[in-house]
């Protein structure tokens, strides 16, 4: 009968200690994986200040340069009092804790999320030919022009090897965040080469993430090394592509039936937590039919970018993308693993310079086929050269499954930050005040009507504005600030968008053609009602009797 | 955006019967009181002068656009009449008003107010279907017409 207990003495000890080891165990791990995190946040912080200050690069470098600085094959290394090192290098292909891997994962899917949702759809479809000849000829060169360097370079045995494919895709996306920025600063946004730019990004995002969507899907199957035959490869990409076509397709018929349902939880919160929802289950899913959980993310945010809930969506993701979206290029930059690198620092440089001249000739070259002169075809090249977040998610894709090694990764990382840098000094430099577009050749972007209202002082200007903006509001419009230093704002109900931007004196609003009647309309109403604002002002007591009011006993005393 | 809501069959008119601006806000107004639509005469006749006073509403090709705000109204409520003879409304280009589209609105309520009035106005704006409201037999020619 003795034994009985003492069994379930050891039974029960056998089930406490795993359970108190693996309690300890779980207890270090998040211990490490917070300090972790306080380490990253700062790091990014200090690295991407620097550089925005000292050298006024883009804060992403600085991101990505103290990601290296902290990463497991530098000072990460180093061990620590009590802790040992806090970021030692781990074996498998990826050489960070999965815990803090499936963070940056969670930041890439965010980040695509808010691609997805800063989407224009109505941009790609009204700038639709010459953007759409730029981007696909981006694509175009820089997908070649990267598989075929790695070819020459002995990194891939053929262009269908998986490595050349990744090369290609990565090359591909340009980031034109750095691009947009630049324009807005020097207004040019609205010049021919700035509408072609953006139109073509938007193409080079859609196209991108096919592309991406497609060399996932075939360096999945060709895990083993081997290449596959042309037939398996056209099941990949229609496979690939049909799950793309068909997710959009549902997203953008079943978005406004799912954002109503959203509406009836109220609050924008609420909302955007459901949103956020649809973008990780659609990642999730997107995995599951065995492409990247960056696509799905994607079309979630580009199916809900078509609604009317579109810009209170961005503004609530923003909290959380301006806290993860530092930590995932940070990750990105731990992951360089220098001494890999070694070996492959002259085809970086190469990679990079090929990748530079396949988006200026890409881009640039259909362009001074079709409306542009030699200066305005440049311009649009160096302004679709950055690459950015989506090169850097691509190669983590590459680097996880094991398609490319530690010594390819870096190479781009190498590609991107060199690309970042060369393309603002480019665009300065072709960006003066003398015209891109060939002289025969009408403007691009003609169906928008522009409408422009000058007052005599800048502060009725700025008073119209707002009230403006609150009568769009009263119409049921979401009126959204665009850039926080130039007053311009976006305007959108359905698939209607309006620009209002203040400029000096005069306001200014561009509006569809098809939809001016309600800009202009709406307009009027509000100048007109300034005339009861008049009258308001002149039942108003005298200024000088409300001065003397305000005033008095101020300084009375004896 | 929801045309058919706002304008119905009883608040139709085919035969305008005033001859001056005046006259005509004033029928109208007194259609969407007829309709039940409007409970204070009074305030809704007065928003819409006090509008036609900053600036007339006759627009261009024979259409005009009386409207005004009031709290007095729940909702948007308009209403539609033709006079194919035409009256002299201050029109923009000068011509005389055929088509009238009054719209009375809540002045504290969001909604699509303007956004109907242009809506509608960019509807009448091609001239066969200006031509087909102003020929209509019947009030149903007219909401078939404007795909109401």
């Amino acid at each position: 009968m003795d034994h009985i207990p003492l069994s379930f003495a050891t039974l029960a000890s056998a089930i406490a200690e795993p359970a108190a080891g693996g309690g300890a165990e779980l207890g270090h791990l998040m211990t490490r994986l917070i300090l972790q995190l306080a380490v990253i946040l700062v790091a990014s912080r200090l690295g991407g200040g620097l550089f925005d200050r000292l050298f006024k690069w883009p804060r992403v470098l600085g991101e990505l340069a103290a990601g290296m600085l902290i990463g497991p094959f530098a000072l990460g290394a180093v061990p620590l009092p009590g802790l040992g090192p806090l970021f030692s290098a781990e074996s498998g292909p990826i050489p960070l804790s999965p815990e803090l891997y499936g963070l940056a994962t969670l930041a890439s899917i965010v980040l695509l999320f808010l691609s997805g949702l800063e989407t224009d759809l109505a941009t790609l479809l009204r700038y639709s030919f010459v953007s759409s000849i730029v981007g696909i000829g981006g694509i175009v060169f820089s997908f070649s022009l990267g598989a075929m360097s790695a070819v020459w370079f002995g990194v891939a045995d053929g262009f269908m090897d998986p490595r050349a494919l990744f090369l290609g895709a990565i090359s591909t996306a340009t980031s034109v965040g750095i691009t947009a920025r630049l324009l807005s600063e020097k207004r040019k946004m609205g010049t021919p080469e700035g509408v072609t730019i953006l139109g073509g990004a938007v193409i080079d995002d859609v196209l991108g993430i096919v592309v991406l969507a497609v060399v996932v899907g075939m360096a999945k199957a060709m895990r083993g090394g081997e290449q596959l035959d042309w037939g398996p490869i056209a099941a990949i990409a229609a496979k690939a592509i049909g799950f793309w076509a068909g997710c959009i397709f549902l997203g953008l018929t079943l978005a406004k039936r799912i954002t109503r349902v959203m509406k009836m939880f109220g609050s924008a919160e609420s909302i955007a937590v459901l949103s956020l929802g649809i973008a990780l289950l659609m990642a999730g899913l997107s995995e599951m039919a065995g492409l990247a959980m960056i696509i799905g993310a994607y079309i979630a945010g580009l199916s809900l970018s078509r609604t009317d809930l579109v810009n209170e969506l961005q503004e609530r993701i923003a909290g959380l993308y301006s806290f993860l979206v530092p930590v995932f290029f940070c990750v990105m930059g731990m992951l360089v693993d220098f001494s890999s690198m070694r070996g492959v620092v002259v085809f970086g440089l190469v990679y990079s310079l090929i990748a530079i001249l396949a988006k200026v000739l890409g881009c640039g070259l259909p362009a001074w086929l079709m409306d542009f002169n030699l200066k305005g075809a440049l311009r649009i090249g160096a302004g679709m050269l950055p690459r950015g977040e989506v090169a850097l998610i691509i190669a983590g894709v590459g680097l996880s499954t094991g398609v490319i090694g530690p010594d390819i990764f870096g190479v781009s990382i190498m590609m991107t930050i060199l690309t970042t840098i060369i393309a603002p000094v480019i665009l300065l430099k072709s960006f003066d005040d003398t015209s891109g577009v060939k002289a025969n050749r009408k403007q691009v972007g003609q169906e928008v009507e522009c409408i422009k209202l000058d007052f005599p002082t800048m502060d009725i200007a700025e008073f119209l504005m707002t009230r403006i903006r609150k009568a769009f509001r009263n119409e049921e419009f979401f009126v959204h600030r665009l850039h926080a230093d130039l007053g311009t704002y976006q305007i959108r109900k359905d698939d209607m968008v309006f620009t209002l931007i203040q400029d000096d004196r005069s306001i200014v609003m561009n509006a569809d053609k098809h939809y001016q009647h309600i800009a202009r309309l709406i307009l009027l109403e509000e100048i007109l009602s300034l005339q009861d604002l008049l009258d308001s002002v002149k039942q108003m007591k005298s200024p000088d009797s409300m001065g003397s009011e305000l005033l008095a006993g101020l300084f009375g005393g004896d | 955006m929801n045309l058919k809501k706002a304008l119905t069959k009883d608040t139709i008119s085919l035969d305008i019967k005033s001859s001056s601006k005046e006259e005509v806000i004033e029928e109208m107004i007194d259609i969407l009181v007829s309709a039940g639509k409007i409970k204070d005469r009074k305030s809704a006749l007065n928003v819409v002068i006090e509008r036609e006073k900053k600036m007339s509403t006759g627009m261009q090709n024979g259409i005009a656009i009386p409207h005004g705000k009031t709290d007095t109204v729940e909702t948007l409520v308009a209403a539609l009449g033709v006079k194919s003879e035409g009256i002299d409304f201050d029109s923009i280009d000068g011509k005389p008003s055929t088509i009238f589209i009054m719209t009375i609105s809540p002045a504290n309520r969001t909604g699509p107010h303007i956004q109907f009035l242009a809506e509608i106005s960019r509807l009448l704006n091609d001239p066969a279907t200006r031509q087909k409201v102003l020929t209509a037999q019947s009030k149903e020619e007219v909401v078939d017409t404007l795909q109401l």
